[in-house]
């Protein structure tokens, strides 16, 4: 937040100026009467949306029912946590989550940063608009249309298996009710979906470099590949770090749709995620304590990480905060 | 010019790589269009591709008078028109004094905000939250947990700071006030950004699927992501609409059908997609440098 610092400097500076301090104090008042007045409305909507879901996370401690309510249900401690860390099938919740969600920050992240490299190569405009076009679209679809695309295209009597069954003989494969093809399939729509429209902060990125440094890696010998790794890299290299750090702030939220639209009871091994089972076993199931505890770790973890990444790239000088 | 043909390999490659990307894209869509165009036999033998086979509109037909898919989306209408209105105003109101420097508290309220996207309650006390203030089953419960998307009021923070100051010392000098001062000449001024968060909001609204479907109880209030969803998933809607196209001896298939609802789903956006583009890339740029 560098900006705010700047601030803070700034707002330093009338108070050295000792004897216009009263008008300032006093015209920053007038200002910001209306300006509180629309803020207040913002306020009330943090406190009641984000923090008294925060401070509503006591229920993880509790064993909450409805006649109780937050405040009068029961203290259990750490039972919630115990229970969820010792049973197999949240332990496998917890493995399935931590896998898919590394699995798609790392294998998906170099895709948009490759795609935003290779359209800044292209000089016909057109061609690059419509490229762009094309792949900023999947963006706006939601969850259940991919899915359903997906399904479409993947089930056994779709056009996936139509087509290699015609060229290659062979009886049809059941992509979606292979464990190691569902999990293909889940990071590839996540893929598709969403690297053309990362791309478009890369490309921003990409606008700010210096052409002359191409023009003198070009006049020193480089040709294409040597300036894309010693000048496009280097200049994406801050973009780069912070889109990690973002990144890894998600890891252990699977998002709820992608999952949702894909999986089948016979994947289920690989995946039911903490987002799935919150959804089955807390809402439907009405186990509000357990799936509050498990919604608690993975937002502790989630923080954690982002604050872990964040303190690994101020080694850097790259850091977020 | 030296390494000519580095050069013209390097171009080839790029091209035909981009070339497979934009393709990729493309191609799915042109085949779910075939298969809601084609008829029965063409899709039950797995020959339609990329053009339709026999076309016809009896999916769509059967879509819209058997199915509530008419009215599911006109709760997309709805549920958008109302939901990009009220996060527009909000997240104005919370940019707008955010961006000045005269604000009091500006960078602890800034730090505040900005801990709710690293730190959450998560799904279930939200979801009491929402219980608790009564919204269950109400378009509310979709409006107002998400009225202001903190990283899209991030964007609209940094843009109206950007604002050149003196435009607004000026102001001053002529008596603006800060309400003036915000809607006379700080919104016209962010014409694009506005349209590129109106547009965020919008698709995130549009395509809203979860929250639907853990506080909407009454299916007639359900949207159409929800609606298609069960449909391709259940496929009861599917199956019912399969024996009775078998009786009235329909020239439909429950794949036919699916695609379609997906079309229904995806066509105002593919008309809407083109008219924004230009806004939402410039506004996403804005949000990135700067951001």
């Amino acid at each position: 937040m560098q900006p705010n610092h700047a601030v803070a400097a700034e707002a330093k500076k009338p108070d050295s100026g000792a004897n216009r301090r009263p008008f300032w104090r006093n015209r920053a008042f007038r200002q910001n009467v209306p300006l509180w007045t629309m803020f207040l409305p913002v306020v009330a909507f943090y406190l009641i949306f984000k923090y008294t879901p925060m401070f509503g996370l006591i229920i993880a401690f509790k064993n909450y029912t409805f006649y109780e309510g937050i405040l009068g249900s029961q203290w259990v401690g750490l039972d919630n946590f115990d229970n969820l860390f010792t049973q197999a099938q949240s332990v496998q919740i917890i493995r399935n989550t931590l896998m898919l969600s590394v699995l798609t920050v790392f294998v998906g992240f170099p895709f948009p940063i490759l795609l935003a490299i290779l359209l800044n190569e292209v000089r016909r405009a057109w061609f690059k608009r419509m490229i762009q076009t094309l792949v900023y679209l999947p963006h706006f679809f939601s969850w259940v249309v991919v899915g359903g695309i997906v399904v479409t295209l993947f089930s056994q009597s779709g056009i996936v298996n139509g087509l290699s069954t015609r060229l290659f003989g062979g009886e049809p494969f059941a992509y979606l009710y292979s464990e190691w093809a569902w999990i293909s399939i889940f990071l590839g729509s996540g893929i598709w979906k969403e690297a053309g429209f990362s791309a478009i902060i890369y490309l921003a990125a990409l606008t700010v470099i210096e052409p002359s440094l191409y023009e003198a890696a070009s006049i020193d010998g480089a040709g294409k590949w040597r300036q894309m790794w010693h000048v496009t890299l280097p200049g994406l290299s801050s973009t780069i770090v912070v889109m990690l750090i973002l990144a890894m702030g998600r890891v252990m939220e699977v998002g709820f749709d992608q999952v949702y639209v894909l999986q089948n009871p016979i994947v289920s091994n690989v995946s039911e995620v903490i987002s799935t089972f919150i959804y089955t076993a807390g809402l439907q199931g009405g186990q509000f304590s357990l799936t509050a505890a498990l919604g608690l770790f993975e937002s502790l973890v989630g923080f954690v990480l982002v604050v872990l990444t964040n303190a690994v790239a101020k080694r850097f000088n790259k850091q977020l905060w | 010019m030296r390494s000519a043909f580095s050069e013209k390999l390097f171009y080839g490659l790029n091209y035909a790589i981009l070339a497979a990307a934009g393709l990729s894209c493309l191609l799915p869509l042109l085949h779910l269009v075939s298969l809601s165009l084609s008829g029965k036999t063409a899709v039950m033998s797995g020959f339609v591709g990329i053009w339709p086979i026999d076309a016809t509109f009896e999916s769509y037909a059967l879509l819209f008078q058997g199915t509530p898919v008419v009215r599911a989306m006109l709760n997309n209408v709805t549920i958008t028109a109302f939901g990009v209105l009220y996060s527009m105003i909000f997240t104005i109101l919370a940019a707008y004094p955010l961006s000045r420097k005269v604000f009091f508290g500006r960078r602890y309220l800034t730090l505040a905000i900005v801990f709710t996207m690293l730190f959450q309650g998560g799904l279930i006390p939200s979801y009491l939250v929402v219980k608790q203030l009564g919204l269950i089953d109400s378009y509310w419960a979709l409006w107002l947990p998400g009225l202001v998307s903190t990283f899209n009021m991030l964007i609209m923070r940094t843009f109206f700071e950007n604002i050149p100051e003196e435009l607004d010392e000026a102001a001053r000098m002529d008596g603006c006030t800060e309400w003036r001062l915000l809607l006379r000449i700080y919104l016209p001024l962010s014409l694009p950004m506005l349209a590129t968060i109106g547009l965020f909001y919008g698709v995130s609204f549009w395509n809203s699927f979860f929250n639907v479907l853990i506080y909407m109880n009454s299916p007639a209030k359900y949207n159409l992501t929800v609606l298609i969803q069960q449909m391709v998933q259940s496929q009861t809607i599917l199956q019912e609409f399969n024996t009775m196209s078998q009786l009235e001896e329909v020239n439909v298939t429950p794949e036919g059908m699916k695609a379609a609802g997906i079309m229904v789903m995806i066509l105002p956006m593919l008309i809407v997609y083109p008219l924004l583009q230009k806004y939402f890339v410039k506004g996403v740029m804005i949000g990135a440098v700067k951001g």
